[in-house]
């Protein structure tokens, strides 16, 4: 008993010091004003309001900067899947030739993703100012599909390898050839790997930073990444509350697609953490 | 047999692995070996045409900012990998340990860490610049004077701006040190715990001689991937310091970025960023063989 009341100590603690920044933050940006700088402060304001919610949405270019991220984000998972499944069945379902080949490329996929984007970055600045693609939503989403593109080949190749040959044989012997068999029988059994792979992709494409921070300048382009940044150095001591709502609002997206589908997520982290 | 030449293109693994490995050709590969011949440059900006040149290295590695950037950035990383790993560990053994007591509450522990986790890290770098608030609004200056502290400094001198920002990435990191290590724990077999409490083992002896032991391989992959993302660390650190006060906190990835878009010292924020990509393939050359181990064995 003793140890469950010691555990329990442990995870009130635990909550306390991850939920409470969040929760400060939300209550600053439910707060008039006024509110900003009572003494001594409160978590539960006086008087909650939405109206910092209302004059972000409105009144800055937060809203453009939110749209913005979610076309990055949606045509980014639509390609890197796009190119991650034909890559995944090449792995999962064919032989190669010398028998080293496969390893160098699963690792040479892991390895890329550990170098920073910013390495890469600064060459492909210097490309794309000469080709006139600064600016270009186009270049960007194309960065972050090669950013996104190995990880989810990994996940897919992974989950491929828990779906029976079985099932794509039978396929081919009844004259399928290897697309079809792909599109007709294993994408539709592939769905829930696809989808938990989309939903990582489309939280860590919302979060990436340095990539549209280099290649983009005009800041009617910005995803939020980028624009809440540029919101926070034009704002002051008396908008903070505007600023504490732009910052819920950000992270919003990513932390409900997180909460909704935990299972789903949690699943394949920790089947990833396993298998190495 | 089927000749070599004579297999059918449906069944050659290359033909369906192009658009990917094209797509790393050109935007990984190719910038990784550009930046480093730009790193043997005097490049400044796109327009001016460069020279090959030693100097970048000769004048970055010896200049007094490369030393202070090198001593901000191991402090910072060493801090945070070892702040993630113990943090990371203790709130997966309180997982593990409730669940297998089936106490309720366990996942809900688990997905309020990782949510930290899943925030945009310039949205992290946010909300700890509104807790840091200095004025006595702030609530982390609030609760410090109820502690008798008068007038902390958090973000606004350098020691204190530094434990800070390596507390925040603390905040960010641990949820991924602690799910990579739950699962760790999971795999543990049960009966080796069962063993171990029949030889009169107590909590503490059970983690140090059943936990610990099966977690090595884990511990070891964990290390590599929290020193590589904390050594990659941009986003929180900017709106949150920007790198300052002075240079307090200005980690690798700053700096390079300082050098090339405020300084246009392209050649020589390229040489850092080769010295950066270096430790990285480094890291990942371990991680590779790490995960090759644990797969022979």
């Amino acid at each position: 008993m003793a140890a469950s009341a010691a555990i329990y100590a442990g995870y009130i603690v635990v909550g306390l010091i991850f939920l409470f920044p969040l929760l400060w933050v939300a209550s600053l940006s439910l707060r008039p004003m006024a509110e900003l700088f009572v003494f001594p402060p409160r978590l539960v304001p006086q008087h909650p309001t939405l109206a910092a919610y209302h004059d972000v949405l409105s009144g800055s270019p937060l809203a453009r900067y939110l749209l913005n991220s979610v076309k990055l984000v949606s045509a980014t998972v639509l390609c890197a899947l796009a190119i991650a499944v034909p890559s995944a069945y090449a792995l999962s379902r064919l032989r190669f030739r010398r028998p080293g080949l496969k390893p160098l490329v699963m690792l040479g996929m892991l390895a890329v993703q550990l170098i920073s984007p910013l390495v890469t970055a600064l060459p492909l600045y210097r490309w794309f100012s000469t080709l006139g693609l600064i600016n270009s939503h186009a270049a960007v989403i194309l960065v972050y599909v090669a950013l996104s593109a190995p990880f989810a080949t990994w996940m897919l190749t992974g989950f491929l390898d828990t779906v029976p040959v079985a099932l794509d044989e039978a396929a081919r012997i009844d004259g399928c050839t290897r697309l079809q068999s792909l599109l007709r029988v294993l994408l539709p059994v592939m769905l829930p790997g696809l989808a938990s792979t989309a939903i990582l992709l489309a939280i860590s494409t919302w979060g990436q930073f340095i990539v549209p921070f280099v290649l983009l300048t005009r800041d009617d382009l910005y995803p939020v990444s980028v624009g809440i940044l540029d919101y926070q150095s034009s704002s002051d001591s008396v908008s903070t509350h505007l600023l504490a709502a732009a910052a819920i609002l950000s992270a919003l997206p990513a932390m409900l697609t997180f909460l909704v589908l935990q299972r789903f997520i949690v699943g394949a982290l920790t089947a990833g953490a396993v298998k190495g | 047999m089927i000749a070599a030449g004579r297999r059918p293109l449906e069944d050659r693994p290359f033909l369906w692995l192009a658009p990917l490995l094209l797509l790393l050709a050109v935007l990984y590969l190719y910038p990784l070996v550009d930046v480093t011949r730009l790193s043997l440059t005097d490049a400044t900006d796109a327009a001016t045409p460069a020279h090959y040149t030693f100097a970048s290295y000769r004048s970055v590695i010896g200049s007094a900012e490369f030393l202070a950037m090198t001593r901000v950035t191991v402090v910072f990383v060493a801090a945070s990998i070892a702040g993630q790993l113990v943090f990371g560990m203790l709130i997966a053994a309180l997982v593990c340990e409730g669940e297998r007591r089936h106490l309720p509450g366990a996942a809900i522990v688990r997905a309020i860490v990782l949510v930290g986790w899943v925030l945009p890290g310039v949205v992290i770098g946010i909300i700890w610049k509104l807790l840091l608030d200095e004025s006595g609004a702030g609530i982390v200056a609030y609760a410090a004077s109820l502690m008798g502290a008068r007038n902390p400094t958090f973000l606004s001198a350098p020691v204190p701006a530094l434990f800070w920002v390596t507390i925040a990435n603390i905040w960010r990191g641990t949820a991924f040190s602690m799910i990579m290590q739950y699962a760790g724990m999971k795999t543990v077999p049960p009966e080796l715990y069962e063993a171990a409490i029949v030889d009169g083992a107590g909590i503490l002896q059970q983690f140090r001689y059943v936990t610990l032991p099966s977690l090595r391989g884990i511990l070891l992959i964990n290390l590599v991937l929290i020193t590589i993302a904390t050594l990659n660390t941009f986003d929180m650190v900017l709106p949150l310091t920007g790198g300052g006060p002075g240079r307090a906190t200005e980690v690798i990835a700053l700096y390079i970025y300082h050098l090339v878009f405020s300084e246009f010292q392209f050649g020589r924020g390229a040489a850092v960023a080769v010295v950066l990509m270096a430790i990285g393939l480094a890291l990942s050359a371990c991680y590779a063989r790490m995960l090759q181990r644990g797969r022979t064995a």
